[in-house]
């Protein structure tokens, strides 16, 4: 399926879904950045209609908020929905009720695969190689992310502008709940190894092998402890304060 | 040094743009942004040292909906600063690392607010330009969007100029007031800091199917390292 919409047109939308939170505000959270990034495609469709043009932006100023790269999918769902309203084709309204329908559902599979799985498997990675050089941990967090982030954003804006049944199509081929599966289990072999190669670091400054024992043992209770008070919605910016107030007390003494 | 901090508050405004408003291609994150700003302030690895602590910190604490998680970029833009001027002054002993990625909290939370007050300005922004275009303005759009990316860059500017500031402050003129003794005491904490980073990590990616695999990579690698150290 092809779209009116010009190459020129169709990049700006995708250059510009990339800013879909460049206004993000508690009311309407991304409308203003979802209305920025169709509006080359609202010109396009509506040249020489004014008034349907702005009732066009009017409709994009209402409340959105989605994982901000998956909202590619919609963005370019709704740019192939908008085309078939200037033609005549569909109710206005149904842009609504799919964005409405598709953003709650994807921004829970975005926030779980992006911040969830990708983001803690990219970033422990980074922190692990940045041991032997600070570049090239670098280098491994943002490929690791992006190597994943922009090919994704790439295709499901792809998939969007090939209509609705384009991105249901995509959103199957992508299996993102396997994808998300298989980061959360490289993130916690990385977070293992980050964790063992600390406390083993410990250990190489000497002791018994019953020291070591205790020393391994005590860290991954520490773990385990941190990790419950986690779930009980304690921030780490509580453990860390305790922490400093523990080493106040250790100096005073 | 006035070029320093003029770096600082450029790095500043990209990086907090990443963070929230464009791209979103990790910038932002604490490893990132504390190496820079160790780079920046006259040394890199001090900066990586910091950053790749600070980095696993905060993962736990998730970007979702209308919550905001606290500011680590604010953390690192501090930690990553303190930490070089540190290295070429005190030297950077496992006290002053410890006390460093301690004190980074307040700007965390600090950063936090900001961001929760420069999200409510947009609400107004977002609000002129709903009223705009009733008023057949199309291309207020536009300029509400550029409005929004403008107050997140000058306000990234903004915190960076004065974590770095503070970061540059505490170092030279609070860790020199503890002497290696005092700093000796602080670092028995140092231990802990990386295996809350681990917990992290842990807590973003526990599944039935990866709770083992964590405890049991640890162990691996800890035992591996046990086992070096017997062999050599």
């Amino acid at each position: 399926m092809t779209t009116g919409l010009s190459p020129s047109g169709r990049r700006r939308v995708w250059l510009r879904q990339f800013l879909i939170q460049g206004c993000w505000n508690y009311e309407g959270m991304q409308n203003v950045g979802f209305a920025y990034a169709i509006l080359p495609a609202l010109r396009e469709f509506y040249a020489g209609r004014p008034d349907e043009a702005l009732k066009a932006v009017k409709r994009h100023l209402e409340f959105f908020n989605t994982q901000p790269a998956m909202g590619a999918v919609i963005v370019g769902a709704s740019v192939r929905l908008e085309e078939r309203v200037a033609a005549g084709e569909v109710d206005p309204r149904s842009i609504g009720t799919f964005k409405v329908g598709l953003m709650g559902s994807l921004g829970a599979i975005g926030d779980a695969f992006f911040w969830g799985a990708l983001r803690p498997m990219a970033s422990a990675a980074g922190a692990i190689l940045a041991l032997l050089h600070p570049l090239l941990g670098i280098a491994t967090l943002l490929i690791l992310y992006n190597a994943a982030h922009l090919p994704m954003r790439f295709r499901a804006f792809a998939a969007g502008m090939e209509g609705q049944e384009g991105a249901v199509g995509w959103l199957k081929q992508a299996a993102l709940n396997v994808k998300t599966e298989d980061r959360k289990l490289a993130a916690a072999v990385l977070g293992g190894a980050y964790g063992g190669a600390y406390i083993g670091r410990y250990a190489l400054q000497g002791g018994d092998a019953l020291h070591t024992v205790v020393l391994f043992v005590l860290g991954a209770a520490m773990v385990r402890l941190f990790t419950a008070l986690f779930r009980k919605a304690v921030s780490p910016s509580d453990i860390l304060s305790f922490l400093f107030l523990l080493g106040v007390l250790i100096l005073w003494d | 040094m006035t070029l320093r901090f003029a770096l600082a508050a450029l790095l500043g405004a990209a990086c907090y743009l990443d963070r929230t408003a464009a791209f979103q291609i990790m910038l932002h994150r604490p490893l990132v942004v504390a190496t820079l700003m160790g780079a920046i302030f006259g040394n890199l690895t001090a900066g990586a040292q910091v950053g790749a602590v600070l980095e696993l910190l905060y993962l736990a604490r998730l970007p979702v909906g209308a919550s905001i998680p606290p500011d680590d970029t604010g953390a690192a833009v501090f930690a990553g600063t303190a930490a070089a001027v540190a290295s070429s002054s005190i030297g950077l002993d496992g006290g002053s690392f410890t006390a460093l990625i301690l004190l980074s909290v307040p700007f965390a939370e600090l950063g936090r607010v900001i961001d929760r007050y420069v999200r409510k300005v947009n609400g107004r922004i977002a609000h002129l330009t709903a009223e705009a275009v009733d008023r057949g303005d199309i291309r207020a759009v536009e300029h509400g969007l550029l409005a929004g990316l403008t107050l997140f860059a000058i306000t990234g500017a903004v915190l960076a100029l004065a974590f770095s500031g503070a970061g540059m402050a505490v170092s030279k003129l609070l860790l020199s007031r503890f002497g290696p003794a005092s700093r000796q005491e602080f670092s028995a904490l140092q231990p802990v800091l990386p295996l809350l980073g681990a917990a992290s990590v842990y807590s973003c990616s526990r599944t039935e199917r990866t709770a083992a695999v964590f405890y049991l990579t640890m162990a691996a690698v800890f035992g591996a390292m046990v086992f070096f150290r017997w062999v050599v």
